[in-house]
């Protein structure tokens, strides 16, 4: 309904005057600043794909039945993780571990204590949904901004992702009734975690050309999606993702 | 299915919306929170014809306020992941209300057909401008004769005529017959472009046409600073306040200058959503914008295509059509009788 002129007339709001902020161009991969930033999302990434490997791995002590399947999500993981070390190489960077591990270390966490206890939904909620779909979007945001060799990694891995996710939200949504509520304190416990842990590398995912917002932005795009998907209605979603903003 | 990407009308209205729904997280957020916040699909219809045709549909807030204008990156993010979800849930044809087909011409938008892993479809997105222009069109020529307005003789300013609604509304008073149209905008080389392809049509800046315009059409927003000198408008003169956002009862109130809002529809029965309050509506049951009501009605007639799209592509023939399917599925165009009701009723 509404015109173009209508908005560049009301000059005082006009969104037009945003054109510059538009692509500047990629990062220059060489620089020490580059390298320096890459190094810890580097090691994120490498890490988050180790973990991803172990939890898939003792998801499957938990749902014996599923062991088979969950060992070929984790085999899948082992690959990117090496995927993307050859990233690092490939610039000349020495991915920064110990930071990657401290990192996870709430999430990973939660995880281990949710295991002891035999929680699947939660264990599943943590791994396949939360950390996924975290990924996913976090390597849709990259893919642009990447240098040419780890979007090619990159775009690779994304895919495989999306395998993940479903396998996760399959299971959920099979098991809705049962695992309700466990699967919303799971929501309250770790949903808060992201944010916080997006926020730890928001300075060094700016210099990657990352754009903090769009990353919660598109996560949570992502995140809901997932929640639709297992059965949550429109209301309890929003509450439940609200839990990553204003926690 | 069709579907409506619409928005509230300020940051305050918008938190007070979510308080209502029950989105209180949301309610209790700040603008940053809102910021990051991914687009809902806030309701589901179901709209009857007139003829008796069934239609489901739904309404999805971008969770956009004009206080994120000035966020560039923000703005145009809120736009195309409001019009992936409405990709992603199956709908067939979705409208852009409000600032969002603003933003999305304004920051040429049709290039970033990817988002994320979405490819965005064009063809089930339309701006609705067609519709838009028809009713503005419609409102127009019932007006003004109600005003004692004979439009044979009137002289009709189009304020934003050389844009996509301005120009329809332009070549189809011109086929109509008015007495003269004043064609007025900020760039005159598009203004240029438009008298000469209408070969007619008088270009004036808005100070030399507003003293001699017996109807004015407005399809520009009002820039805040702008300010009528209602001492000079011919009375009668009516006023069709065609822009986002509507502001210009404020502006033009006086004796014999009728101000109605301007593409604005109303249907044949009530619908039952709660969405079409946070647009304000007078009768938020039945009222809604003409650009909303396309995609019902390309829905209804199973046009599955951008109708509306790009710039200054509305034809005559399209306008028809629309105008057609328009009445026949139960819509007509809002009117100063409607809008004299509504001041009288009590308010709920």
């Amino acid at each position: 309904m509404a015109t173009v002129e209508a908005a560049a007339a009301t000059s005082a709001a006009s969104p037009v005057s945003g054109g510059a902020a538009e692509a500047c161009g990629l990062p220059d991969f060489s620089s020490a600043t580059y390298k320096d930033a890459y190094s810890r999302i580097n090691a994120i990434v490498i890490e988050g794909e180790q973990e991803a490997h172990d939890n898939y791995i003792a998801i499957g002590t938990l749902i014996p039945e599923q062991a088979d399947e969950l060992t070929k999500l984790a085999r899948m993981e082992l690959k990117h993780m090496k995927g993307f070390t050859a990233c690092a190489n490939n610039l000349g960077v020495v991915a920064d571990m110990p930071f990657a591990k401290s990192f996870f270390a709430p999430l990973h966490d939660n995880f281990q204590k949710a295991l002891a206890e035999g929680k699947v939904t939660t264990c599943l909620l943590i791994q396949a949904i939360l950390i996924e779909a975290f990924a996913i979007s976090a390597y849709h945001i990259y893919i642009p901004v990447a240098d040419p060799f780890a979007r090619k990694i990159t775009e690779g891995v994304v895919k495989d992702e999306y395998t993940h996710l479903n396998y996760g939200q399959e299971w959920l949504k099979a098991n809705l009734d049962n695992v309700r509520e466990e699967l919303e304190q799971a929501n309250r416990d770790n949903l808060p975690l992201v944010r916080k842990m997006l926020e730890q590398v928001a300075g060094d995912a700016a210099v990657l050309q990352m754009d903090k917002e769009d990353l919660m932005a598109d996560f949570l795009s992502s995140y809901q999606e997932a929640l639709i998907e297992i059965g949550f209605t429109g209301r309890e979603i929003a509450r439940m993702a609200a839990a990553a903003l204003v926690g | 299915m069709f579907g409506l990407i619409g928005h509230s009308t300020s940051f305050e209205d918008a938190r007070i919306k979510a308080r209502e729904l029950g989105y209180d997280e949301y309610a209790d957020g700040d603008l940053d929170m809102w910021c990051a916040a991914p687009p809902q699909l806030v309701e589901r219809v179901t709209v009857t014809s007139r003829t008796g045709k069934q239609i489901q549909g739904a309404y999805i807030d971008s969770v956009f306020v004009p206080e994120m204008l000035r966020r560039f990156k923000t703005a145009k993010r809120k736009v195309l992941k409001a019009m992936e979800l409405a990709q992603k849930s199956g709908i067939t044809i979705t409208a852009l209300g409000g600032f969002t087909s603003i933003i999305f011409e304004d920051m040429n938008l049709l290039k970033e057909e990817r988002v994320s892993a979405v490819e965005l479809d064009w063809q089930r997105f339309t701006t609705g401008n067609t519709h838009t222009a028809w009713v503005i069109c419609q409102q127009v020529e019932t007006n003004a004769p109600a005003l004692g307005i004979d439009l044979a003789s009137a002289k009709v300013a189009v304020v934003g005529a050389s844009g996509d609604i301005g120009s329809a509304v332009c070549r189809y008073l011109q086929r109509r017959g008015v007495g003269e149209l004043l064609l007025v905008a900020r760039r005159p080389q598009p203004l240029v472009e438009l008298q000469e392809s209408l070969g007619e049509g008088r270009i004036l800046s808005l100070e030399e046409a507003l003293p001699e315009a017996d109807v004015v059409v407005w399809v520009a927003s009002l820039p805040q600073s702008l300010e009528i000198d209602t001492a000079s408008l011919r009375k009668p003169c009516l006023m069709i306040d065609g822009g986002y956002p509507k502001n210009l009862d404020s502006k033009a109130a006086a004796e014999g200058v009728h101000v109605l809002k301007g593409g604005i529809v109303e249907f044949w029965q009530d619908i039952g959503w709660q969405m079409m309050e946070v647009a304000e509506m007078a009768k938020p049951q039945r009222q809604m914008f003409a650009c909303f009501a396309e995609a019902m009605l390309l829905d209804f007639e199973e046009i599955h295509t951008n109708f509306s799209w790009g710039r200054n592509n509305i034809t005559l023939a399209a306008m028809d059509r629309i105008g057609e399917a328009s009445l026949r599925h139960g819509f007509r165009a809002l009117a100063l009788s409607d809008q004299a009701a509504a001041a009288l009723a009590p308010s709920t």
